[in-house]
């Protein structure tokens, strides 16, 4: 009993483990799988090319994609291919991640975001602006205009994967 | 009967014909040996290198010729130093081919290894990805790595339309010519060549409009690799997603096979739309080909003008009503009226024909098909006898093409008759001007506009036959067979249905009725013009006419005031018009009732080829709300009548039908889905072999049996019909038919607007300069009642006097006939 | 109206009459370089003129143009200078004297110089590796060749054609 109590003792000098959530919030793991983010690159291009190959991995049939053409004037990411739909539906997603491994350009990424909630069967279809990460700093929004000849490759030469 | 010859490939031995190709063999027993550049419908060329197997034949003594055998008494097999690609080399006795040695895997994996040393790495964008026969083997047989470096590969254009309707990427191109052989030897249509060697290797097109081929999406089917894509489904959806549902294409009488390849988009508020059309391999109608036409002309099914609602008139306008008010509308108008004329056009099934004809004759009304063409009683007595096939035609066959284009009218049947020419049919072809089978006719005859009957009694017995056609005449009697393919050029209704007697007494006469590859052949204005005539369904002379003479008039599927200011004029005199139909059309703007139909792509039916093959096709996409197939909406409308019409569905209909007409007895819609093995195999798990046309499940059809003729064929009376003069200031108008015209069911395509038939008139230069007209100038054309306004087009083939021009174009012409010609000054056609 | 054969009536008939009436595509080849002798190069008439004359798709004639390399389907300069560098003539500094003569001229090799008179070109065995480097001047309807070069009598060659050019447009003006 002695030994019990000394626990209890010792505990109640311990930090606490509860955090004052949603004030303050736990930081993930690293590989942690969250809610999707749709990539760009540095000029705001996306990096997805609706492949369709993510839908084509998902086993929970939660992705949905279609695709249609670039042009120069009317660029949303390289190559000639684009999505012009992109949708997932939360409620279905198990966040396996097989998305992201089977994406050629590394354009879908779960993310850190754990936060999903919704009151209506709707509110799970997250579209692709909801998706989409914000433009960053020195690039331009899609679509846009580029110089011919540039862009020509969908899929970017990449490096193995680190990690 | 060809020998045939017994080889053995991997341990398996095998039976096929001599001459056989050994990569053939192995596809009869399952072997998949690779291949890129060969394609069973075409002569091999040995490019690729992908089909190297290891080969063995027989030793043979030199001086007694006898097979060396070995101590246990079997053939000693000598294999060649090298490999030797199995789509070149014919089988031979005895031969032993090996396809799983560790030499040819390494054959393989280093051929692949070298063709994709400058394919990009494209598969995720690539509209073949998950088709594509290149994927396929280099993950069957490829390297896992190339020793190539990435940096060395070539980057070339990737969008490089050839035409506007077929886009080439140049990096992808692996040069196997299939497509440059397809348009050669298959299409004749040499528009796509190779420019440059090595390397810098392209496809390029000169023609004008580019890829100027009414076959070219067929090479996309073909292309081993992503190289070619159609503009209709560039990026369109990946083929893993694509659902697929049978059918047949309903824009002229061959009756292709289809398949629908479907998928849901959100355009259509998560619905299924068609992606695309593919072939669906039928030997023995379409092989493993489909037009342009019949590729990229299905967009009227999803316009969004469609009919949604039943409407009938208030006024000048139109109103919404239900189906059940509309009924009973329907059914009050033709209760009380006396005379019924039910106007159908070839585009509806047999059922909703059927239900219609019933309807029809319950009421004493006049069951009239919408057409130009006659003949269709004598097709069905002297008709293809079941088991006839162009394929299997060769030089113990005369083919005679009279009065027809066929390359624009009935596309894969011009593709067929010249492949049995090329085969050594014997063809004959009588048109007034060239047309595109000439080059393959062992005669071509001529005769003036209006002659066509006469021409063809030459081919009587006893006929008095002209210097100029006896060569032909005797070949054509020499023959063991015959076939006589008879079309609408220039002809209407009288002279067609002369030229059918004409051509029905010739066969009669042959005594061969009734015979494999024997018969007598329309070329129908539409797909399922010969159903409506098993169905009952006859044109009549004088259109106009009967119409302003009934009370009631029923049309479905056929647009006369579209098509003729003479016709919309009678309907306005007609008492009460209900139209059945898909759109909004001229007719149906004309219309006291408008009732909404479903396109056949959204329901189930049969329909009847020329051939008078009945095929089955299959509902690809859900009906839209409040729409109604054809034969429901007879059914409908005969309830209303208290008739007994079955309206539930096209199957329970069919049933009925069999019972009633005598053509149809004995059928059932599960015959009709009957497949018997075909070859060339095509469209199973090997892309690579056949392309991407589809294997057929879902039915080749039934032939129907030819009907006794009720009597003789009279000959010589439509000889006698009024021969056509043009006065002063008159010329004549000669009906000829275009594969893409202006009708309602080609115009939504929008990706087709550039090769339409243009509303033009094609004279002769001296015709022309006699009107004081220049080519590109407006004319106004007019006859009794109707004018219409066209730009002059020059030709020089065009007899004098004559005018050629395009049905379906807004120039109304049934039947040659003389018309008034003006020249409008330029001020007055703006 | 057909171009080619109203520019060259009587050569036209003589190519055709070489060939059988019924294969007048033979008369292909022969009509390229007739159609090219003008110009120096054939130009999308040319393809069109030729293709009605054999009877035969444009793009046929326009395939075997791109196939042979002696046919050329834009301007190049009027004289092609042709160095091989194949490996005997390599040897002997074949690739060198090309660098350097593309440096002196100052244009890389497969371009053409600003006042359209020269080509530089690089060939496969002209036949004479033993007196490499030997390069060959194609143009005006000859052939010269010039073996044992150095760049300086290159140049030099290559002057005096630039002379002679200069001269006879300065006759002509």
């Amino acid at each position: 009993m002695i030994k019990g109590l000394l626990t209890t003792l010792r505990e109640m000098f311990q930090q606490p483990v509860t955090i004052q959530y949603p004030e303050v919030k736990r930081p993930v793991r690293t590989r942690f799988k969250g809610r999707h983010v749709l990539k760009r690159y540095e000029n705001g291009l996306e990096k997805c090319i609706g492949c369709s190959l993510c839908a084509a991995a998902c086993p929970a049939d939660a992705i949905f994609v279609e695709s249609a053409e670039n042009t120069d004037e009317e660029r949303y990411s390289p190559g000639e291919r684009y999505a012009s739909t992109y949708e997932i539906n939360m409620l279905r997603c198990i966040f396996c991640g097989f998305c992201e491994d089977a994406c050629p350009t590394e354009a879908i990424v779960l993310g850190d975001n754990y936060e999903l909630s919704f009151t209506d069967r709707h509110q799970s279809i997250y579209t692709k602006d909801m998706l989409l990460e914000p433009v960053p700093p020195g690039g331009k929004p899609t679509p846009q205009n580029t110089e011919p000849g540039k862009y020509t490759r969908s899929v970017p030469v990449m490096q193995d994967p680190q990690d | 009967m060809t020998k045939l010859v017994t080889l053995t490939i991997d341990d398996q031995p095998v039976s096929v014909p001599a001459g056989t190709l050994v990569v053939d063999a192995a596809k009869q027993i399952g072997n998949d040996i690779p291949v890129f550049c060969y394609h069973p419908k075409m002569e091999p060329v040995g490019m690729c290198r992908m089909c190297l197997v290891e080969i063995g034949r027989p030793m043979v003594d030199r001086g007694t010729g006898e097979v060396l055998l070995d101590e246990n008494g079997k053939p000693r097999i000598q294999f060649g130093p090298k490999l030797e690609t199995a789509c070149t080399t014919p089988v031979s006795e005895g031969m032993v081919v090996r396809t799983q040695t560790k030499v040819v895997a390494d054959a393989r994996r280093e051929v692949l290894e070298f063709i994709l040393t400058s394919h990009p790495l494209d598969c995720p964008i690539c509209d073949k990805g998950g088709e594509c026969p290149l994927q396929n083997l280099t993950m069957g047989f490829g390297p896992g790595q190339s020793r190539f470096l990435y940096d060395d590969k070539i980057h070339l254009a990737k969008h490089v339309p050839l035409g506007e309707l077929i886009y080439l990427d140049r990096e992808r191109c692996i040069q196997c010519a299939r497509c440059v052989r397809f348009q050669d030897v298959i299409a004749d249509d040499p528009v796509i060549g190779f420019y440059n060697r090595g390397r810098r290797l392209e496809i390029v097109t000169y023609s004008e409009p580019g890829f100027d081929s009414i076959f070219s999406g067929n090479t996309t089917d073909i292309c081993p690799v992503g190289a070619l894509t159609t503009a209709d489904f560039r990026f369109g959806a990946r083929p893993w997603e694509l659902k697929s549902s049978a059918s047949i294409c309903t824009h002229c009488p061959v009756g292709c096979n289809l398949t629908f390849n479907t998928r849901r988009e959100a355009r259509a508020g998560g619905n299924p739309v068609i992606k695309r059309v593919m072939p669906r391999q039928n030997e023995q109608v379409n092989e493993i080909w489909i037009c342009d036409k019949g590729r990229f002309a299905y967009h009227y099914t999803e316009s969004p003008q469609r009919l949604t609602q039943p409407l009938v008139r208030r006024g000048d306008g139109f109103e919404e009503i239900s189906w059940e008010e509309a009924y009973q509308l329907a059914a009050q108008k033709i209760r009380a009226s006396q005379n019924l004329l039910t106007l159908t056009g070839g585009r509806l099934s047999n059922e909703d024909l059927f239900n219609l004809r019933e309807l029809t004759l319950a009421r004493n009304g006049q069951a009239v098909l919408y057409s130009d063409m006659a003949g269709g009683d004598l097709t069905a007595s002297y008709g293809l006898a079941p088991g006839s096939n162009f394929g299997s035609m060769g030089k113990e066959t005369a083919i005679l093409v009279v009065a027809s284009d066929l390359h624009e009218e009935a596309p894969v049947w011009w593709l067929r008759i010249k492949a049995a020419a090329q085969r050594g049919a014997r063809l004959i072809v009588l048109n007034p001007r060239s047309t595109r089978l000439d080059k393959f006719a062992t005669h071509t005859l001529r005769y003036a506009y209006g002659e066509e009957s006469q021409a063809l009694a030459t081919f009587l017995p006893g006929a008095a036959v002209p210097e100029a056609y006896q060569a032909a005449v005797q070949e054509f009697h020499s023959a063991e067979n015959a076939v006589i393919v008879y079309g609408s050029e220039g002809a209407g209704l009288a002279a067609s249905q002369g030229l059918a007697q004409t051509a029905a007494a010739i066969l009669a006469a042959r005594g061969k009725v009734g015979q494999v590859n024997n018969g007598l052949l329309a070329v129908w204005q539409r797909a399922n013009d010969q159903g409506a005539w098993d169905a009952g369904f006859r044109p009549v002379e004088d259109l106009p006419a009967a119409l302003r003479n009934v009370e009631v008039a029923l049309i479905a599927a056929a647009d006369p005031a579209g098509d003729d200011p003479l016709l919309a004029q009678a309907l306005e005199e007609t008492g009460f018009v209900i139209v059945q139909e898909l759109f909004m059309t001229e007719t149906a703007r004309r219309a006291d009732l408008v009732l909404p139909v479903q396109a056949f792509t959204e329901r189930e039916g049969t329909l009847t080829s020329g051939e008078r093959r009945v095929q089955r096709f299959y509902p690809a996409l859900p009906p839209r709300p409040q729409t109604r197939p054809d034969f429901a909406v007879a059914a409908g409308i005969g309830k209303a009548l208290g008739l007994d019409l079955e309206g539930r569905a096209a199957s329970l209909v069919f049933l009925r039908l069999v019972k009633t007409l005598p053509a149809y007895a004995g059928l059932t819609y599960t015959q009709l889905a009957e497949v018997t093995p075909q070859y060339p195999i095509i469209g199973r798990s090997d892309l690579y072999y056949g392309g991407t046309a589809y294997d057929n499940h879902q039915g080749l059809g039934v032939q129907l049996p030819l009907l006794p003729a009720a009597r003789p064929v009279a000959v010589g009376q439509s000889q006698t019909a009024a021969s056509v003069t043009a006065g002063e200031g008159e010329i004549l108008l000669v009906p000829v038919t275009r594969l893409y015209d202006r009708g309602n069911t080609v115009l939504p395509s929008a990706l087709l607007h550039q090769r339409l038939a243009g509303k033009t008139i094609r004279l002769h230069p001296q015709t022309a300069a006699a009107f004081g007209l220049n080519a590109g100038e407006t004319l106004r054309l007019s006859r009794d009642g109707w004018s219409a306004e066209a730009q002059v087009e020059l030709d020089e083939e065009v007899p004098l006097k004559m005018a050629l021009a395009v049905r379906s174009t807004g120039i109304p012409c049934s039947a040659l006939s003389a018309v008034r010609l003006e020249r409008l000054t330029v001020a007055s056609a703006d | 109206m057909n171009a080619l054969r109203a520019q060259y009536p009587e050569e036209v008939e003589r190519i055709l009459a070489k060939y059988p009436a019924e294969r007048k595509r033979s008369a292909v080849m022969p009509l390229l370089y007739l159609a090219q002798r003008a110009e120096g190069y054939i130009r999308a008439q040319d393809l069109r003129d030729i293709a009605e004359i054999c009877e035969i798709s444009i793009t046929d004639v326009a395939s075997i143009v791109g196939f042979y390399t002696l046919y050329y389907d834009q301007p190049l300069g009027r004289y092609h200078i042709q160095v091989c560098t194949d490996l005997p003539c390599a040897l002997r500094g074949a690739e060198d004297f090309l660098r350097q003569l593309s440096e002196k001229l100052g244009i890389g090799v497969g371009e053409t110089t600003p006042d359209g008179l020269f080509h530089l070109e690089e060939v496969k065995c002209i036949g004479a590796c033993h007196r490499a480097p030997v390069f060959q001047v194609q143009g005006d309807g000859e052939i010269v060749f010039h073996e044992n070069q150095t760049v300086e009598t290159a140049l030099a060659v290559i002057e005096a054609l630039r002379e002679q050019a200069r001269a006879a447009k300065g006759e002509q003006a």
